[in-house]
């Protein structure tokens, strides 16, 4: 079965992204517009391969040992934004990275060293931050509106070795009484588990037990020696 | 972003992605490939209409047929631990172009005249190694005979 996935954007037509000068990455051109930087790219009347080109730099950039880019958007950054302007930006740095990637497997292809390849890294970054905004948000809202902390259900379970977890729901078209498949999970510890139990929590201590007295051991060893020193915060 | 896509029932709204995480990039092709061809390498969980859409909405680009198949990655090579290393598989896609658009794959890295700045420490040792080498060259009026031969 397939699944029609149609990506819901949008229209980027008026933001598009045709003066290059501007990196996706904060701090460079980003903050002072006014400034001149790199002219405007001359827009070409070929047939409108336009939409392909955005998988290559500009072509001054061929061939160039380190292309000058800002630094990667930090989350305080990112907070100031609205959601227009974050869902546009995850856009533009999207299709850097697609930019970034085919740059890399060309080099690779041509065994030539990559111009500044530290841009994905920065790319990557700045993507990271973004969602992780835009899910705070997200939880944000639900939680106002809803109550709920988290947007895919769950509950705490036990395994059969003895150990909790957060057991993640998943959707299914039938009920669970319904369904073999789940029944034959078991979230119950059995009762012959229990000496088991006991003796890894016996484990457990120990070891917890045996680094609080290292360290103990260390630090008046280390008093001894130098009585007069600063005891550190670690 | 979707390692589970959500259950789908009859009536259901059509899924929607919003900020996709799928990168795709552009490569040469291996093989001669027709005019209107485009190769890409997408990620696994991409299908061809999430290529075909991706390209329309997001790059505006007009598609035609477009077909994938999957690369595997070798796990024949082994490392000095006699251990064998598993290249990644990878999913490639040729789409073909609508509107009888054409594309070839350019020439990304030109040969460029390095061009020193006036006065620099890279410029001195240029000039420095061209003049040793003027040094070492025959008398150009002898018309590449060399010294073995006498006057």
């Amino acid at each position: 079965m397939n699944i029609n996935l149609i990506l819901g954007i949008f229209i980027l037509k008026g933001w598009d992204w045709v003066g290059r000068e501007k990196s996706p990455l904060a701090a460079l051109s980003w903050r002072s517009p006014s400034s001149s930087v790199a002219p405007c790219r001359a827009l070409h009347t070929t047939i409108s391969r336009r939409g392909l080109d955005e998988f290559f730099d500009l072509p001054e950039n061929w061939g160039e040992t380190t292309v000058k880019s800002g630094a990667p958007w930090t989350a305080k950054q990112l907070r100031t934004k609205s959601n227009e302007d974050l869902h546009k930006l995850w856009y533009v740095l999207l299709k850097e990275k697609n930019l970034l990637l085919t740059l890399e497997q060309e080099a690779k292809r041509q065994r030539v060293p990559m111009s500044s390849p530290e841009r994905i890294r920065k790319v990557e970054r700045s993507m990271i931050r973004l969602e992780t905004v835009v899910n705070e948000r997200e939880s944000a809202l639900r939680m106002l509106q809803t109550g709920q902390e988290k947007a895919r259900p769950g509950a705490w379970r036990r395994d059969k070795f003895g150990h909790v977890y957060w057991y993640r729901f998943k959707e299914y078209a039938i009920p669970w009484y319904m369904n073999r498949r789940y029944k034959r999970k078991s979230f119950f510890t059995p009762k012959f588990v229990q000496p088991h139990i006991r003796l890894r929590l016996e484990k457990y201590l120990r070891q917890r037990a045996r680094k609080t007295s290292l360290e103990r051991r260390t630090q008046s060893k280390l008093k001894e020696k130098f009585p007069h020193a600063n005891i550190s915060a670690s | 972003i979707t390692s589970r896509y959500p259950l789908y029932q009859l009536g259901n709204p059509q899924l929607r992605i919003f900020r996709p995480n799928w990168f795709l990039t552009l490569v040469r092709p291996g093989k001669e490939q027709p005019p209107d061809t485009v190769q890409f390498r997408i990620p696994m969980e991409m299908t061809k209409y999430d290529v075909k859409n991706y390209l329309e909405k997001i790059y505006d680009v007009p598609v035609g047929a477009i077909r994938t198949r999957i690369q595997f990655g070798s796990n024949k090579k082994r490392n000095h631990l006699h251990q064998k290393v598993k290249q990644p598989d990878y999913k490639v896609a040729y789409v073909q172009l609508a509107q009888g658009q054409t594309f070839t794959f350019p020439d990304i890295f030109p040969e460029k005249e390095l061009k020193h700045e006036e006065g620099s420490m890279e410029e001195m040792q240029e000039k420095f190694m061209e003049d040793e080498k003027q040094r070492q060259r025959l008398d150009p009026r002898r018309g590449g005979v060399t010294e073995w031969f006498g006057l």
